[in-house]
This record gives structure tokens, sequence and C-alpha cells, in this order.
């Protein structure tokens, strides 16, 4: 497949995903307007729209402040502009996302934004700390990578959906619960509905998970064409593998966006229906990707790491 | 009457296929007139740099007018190339001439301590850096491009609609690697 394809592909895959979620909805309200009340239904599905469009419509700044990334000034961090601009025109972007900074040890990088027009790549302080300029120039093209094959759109889509889900599948359940059954419906449906109301979470969180590890394979491809250089993305993985911090301000819910899953396991202690969300994980392991990248370039990742100075000194210089 | 019904369907599909394949084509080439311009809005970028890199340098060396013409030229050439090919050769051009004038500069401590000077050459750096990647994107599209062109069925489509194949954006004698591929084998939903 070449590029275009995939993000072709791509494009036909969120609209299976968004249908995904619209059938998931409908059930779901189908449910409550069954065994609870006819308006009920309309009135959950009337909010879950409304929920879905607001999120999208705020998608780009919720990411912002739930990362705690900043705007860095315009005269500041010149070298790792010039960097991303470098990475944004190798991969043919009509324009270079914005660079939003993070404040945190742990190396890492993400991307954020619905058009690629209107996207922004977020990194670490951690990760100018620790990667050399070939490293880092390999992180911030898997980021561009994901902006131009679309998985930005695609995954916020998911997450926006999945969160939808997750709501009303909560209130429904516990409306059953708490309120018991307004309408003589059989307590065959009363079952299913409890049934429906616990599994549709899972179901949304599956779709979702599934799709983003697919998406890091192929940013990772991505990245290794735009520089011609694979041997950069598995070198800049396997520091990052080799690392242990975790980033402070992240979570389930933001996990998928980064380059390297951000907390050890994703794990979700926002109780309730996510509990088992650590099964589920963002990203394949660091070293099936090393892997793919080795198989794809015809080498082998030398045992240690290179010594060369970090991005952070030459930011110094400026 | 059954063969008529299948000439027809095998008509049909037939001309199905030739709209998918000259849509694609088509959108091959859209792909490689964009990366074009990408490297074309460098190399204007480069190009306006030099009037002003001259000066700099012309303040502190003014005696050496014969790189300063031999640059002045170069850029003229590279503004007039319209193509990638003869733009490449007029692009190694340029970065020859400017060579010279940075070995010029070399002789004069106090122009290579100017702030000005200092800047120039960092844009300057830039621009090259931004002109090689650039010419990664518009090299892979014209490679996809070609490619395509060139293998059946395509081919079929390309040779009456008129597709030609590009040029690659190198210099002759060029001996860079070719770019590779990394496409991932799909491994299915």
């Amino acid at each position: 497949m070449t590029l275009q394809e995939q993000i072709r592909s791509n494009r036909l895959r969120s609209t299976i995903v968004v249908l995904g979620f619209a059938l998931l909805l409908l059930l779901l309200a189908g449910l409550v307007g069954l065994v609870l009340d006819l308006s009920l239904g309309v009135a959950a599905l009337v909010f879950a729209l409304l929920y879905a469009g607001f999120a999208l419509a705020r998608s780009r700044s919720m990411v912002a402040s739930m990362t705690h990334a900043r705007e860095p000034d315009p005269g500041e961090l010149r070298p790792l502009r010039r960097v991303l601009e470098n990475v944004s025109i190798a991969a043919g972007l009509p324009v270079t996302p914005e660079l939003r900074v993070v404040e945190d040890p742990a190396p890492n990088a993400f991307a954020a934004g619905l058009r690629p027009e209107r996207s922004y790549v977020g990194v670490t302080t951690g990760l100018l700390e620790t990667m050399p300029k070939r490293e880092l120039e390999a992180v911030l093209a898997h980021e561009v990578a994901h902006i131009r094959n679309r998985d930005t759109y695609l995954m916020t889509m998911a997450v926006v959906f999945a969160g939808v889900i997750v709501l009303i599948a909560d209130l429904g359940f516990r409306a059953l619960a708490y309120g018991g059954r307004s309408r003589k419906s059989g307590a065959l449906v009363a079952v299913l509905a409890i049934v429906g109301f616990i599994l549709a979470p899972y179901a949304a969180l599956l779709l979702r998970m599934s799709l983003s590890r697919r998406r890091e394979l192929l940013a990772d491809a991505g990245a290794a064409e735009i520089l011609n250089d694979p041997e950069a993305m598995a070198l800049a993985l396997r520091r990052l593998e080799l690392d242990m911090t975790t980033v402070r301000y992240a979570d389930a819910s933001t996990a998928h966006l980064w380059v390297e899953s951000p907390t050890e396991r994703v794990d979700s202690s926002r109780g309730g229906m996510l509990e088992f969300a650590s099964w589920f994980n963002t990203h394949p392991p660091t070293r099936t990707r090393i892997a793919a990248l080795e198989e794809a370039g015809g080498f082998r990742l030398p045992e240690r790491l290179s010594s060369d100075a970090p991005f952070a000194a030459e930011l110094a210089d400026d | 009457m059954t063969w008529l019904w299948i000439a027809l369907g095998v008509v049909a599909l037939l001309v199905v296929l030739l709209v998918l394949g000259y849509n694609r084509l088509v959108r091959l080439r859209n792909e490689v007139d964009t990366g074009w311009a990408n490297i074309d809005v460098q190399l204007k970028r480069r190009a306006d740099l030099i009037p002003n890199l001259v000066e700099a340098v012309r303040a502190y060396a003014a005696h050496e007018r014969g790189v300063f013409e031999e640059v002045t030229r170069a850029r003229a050439a590279l503004q007039q190339a319209a193509s990638p090919g003869p733009a490449a050769e007029a692009n190694e051009g340029l970065t020859a001439a400017l060579g010279r004038l940075f070995a010029v500069a070399e002789a004069y401590p106090e122009l290579r301590a100017s702030e000005n000077f200092l800047r120039l050459q960092e844009d300057l750096t830039d621009t090259e850096d931004k002109i090689s990647a650039a010419r990664r994107y518009y090299n892979a599209t014209v490679m996809r491009f070609n490619t395509a062109i060139q293998s059946i069925p395509w081919l079929l489509v390309a040779a009456p609609f008129g597709f030609r194949a590009r040029d690659f954006f190198s210099a002759q004698g060029d001996t860079e690697v070719p770019e590779v591929s990394f496409a991932v084998a799909d491994p299915g939903p």
C-alpha cells in the first residue's frame, strides 16, 4: 500500500468505526427506551450526539489541557521548530503542525488535532534531554506520520464515541438498578438490557484499542520512509523502551496519543466499567515495533545506545 | 441474447476499471505536482537570500569581484530553471559558487563574527535542509507515479491519456542511494 492508499483506507476505517459506534449507540438508546421509557431513550440519544459534537469541537484544547502542554513563545526553541518543519516538508504535509511542550522528565511525544492543517505535535522536555538529534527527528516524524495518515482524526473520533457509550451505558445501568422499570417489559428484556449495558463499553474499548495498535506500526513505517532512515526510528524506540519514567499527566484517556505508551501499563483507576482497561493495550510491544523496522530496513539494531549529545545541548547554544 | 448481456457486462466493467485507473493516475500526478511546488518554494527562498549574503560579504571584501559575479550568475541560472532536472543542476551550481563565497569569507574574521552574516548563514543552511527534505518527498512521489504508469494494468490507461514519466529532482552524476520504500505488510484489520 502506498501512503496515499493508507490514508484512504484510514478514512474508510474511520467511517466504519463511526458507523460501528453509531450502531452501538442506537442499540443502547433502544435498550434504554425499551426497558425504561421511550422518551428517555430518545433523550439519551440526543444527549449523546450533543456531547460528541461538543467534545469533537473542543478536542484540540481538551487534549492540550489534559496533557498539560503549553505553547512555547515564537522565538523559543527555534532549532526544534526547524526539525519539525523539515520533517513536515519531507512528509508532504500542507502545513507544519504547531509545537507544544510538556514539562515532564519522561521522554515522550504526541500528536493531536482533527485536521492536518490544524494539528499540533507535543514533546516532553524529557525527550529533548535524552534524545540525540537523529532520534528526535525520528520521533517527530512518527508524530507527523500520525497526522498525515489521519490517525489523530480517527483516534479522536474513537475516543469521543467510546466515552459517550460508556456514559450512556453507565446511566442506563444505574437507572435500571436504582430506578426500577417504569414500563412493563418482560424479565428477559431487562436481563438483556443489563448485559447490553455491561458489554457495550467493552465493545467500544476493544474497537478503539485494536485501531490504536495498528496505527502505531503504520506510523513507525511512515517515519522510516519520511526520513529514509528506519534505523533512527528503531534507535529511538530502543531508547524509549529502556527509559523507565512515566508521564505524569497521562492516563487511559490520552494514552493512545503518545509515541510510546506513557504509563507502564495503562491502568485505569476510574473504577466501575473500565476496571479491565489494562488488558487492552494501546501500543504493540516495543520489541515488536523494532523487529518490524529491522525487517523492513534490513538491519540489526546495535546492542548499545549511541552516546551522541542530546538535542537539548543544541537548544542551549541558540 | 445471453451473449449480448455478457458482452455488455464486460464493457461496463472495463469502463469502470478505466475510470478508476484514470482517477488513480490523476491523483498520483497531482501529488507529484504538489511535491514539485514544495521544492520550488524552497529554491526561491534560497535564491532570495543570495543578494543579502553577497552584500554582507561585499561590505568586508569588496575586491573579490569574481566570486560575487559567479554567485550572482549561479543565482540567475537557478531562477531561470523551470523543470526539476535543470533546477537540480542549477541548485548544485549555486552550492558550488556559495562554497567559494564562504571560503572567501573565511579570511575575514570580522565578517564571520557579524550578526547579520551569521543569521544569513543559518537561514541558508536551514533552506538547504528544507530543500533536501522537499526533495525526498518529491522523489518519492515521482517514483510512485512513474512506477504506476509503467506497470500493467495502469500502462493501458496511461499511454492513451498521455501520462508521461516525470523527472527526479537530481543533478546528473548524482550518486545518491535510491529511495527505499518501507511499506508495512498489511496484517489485516
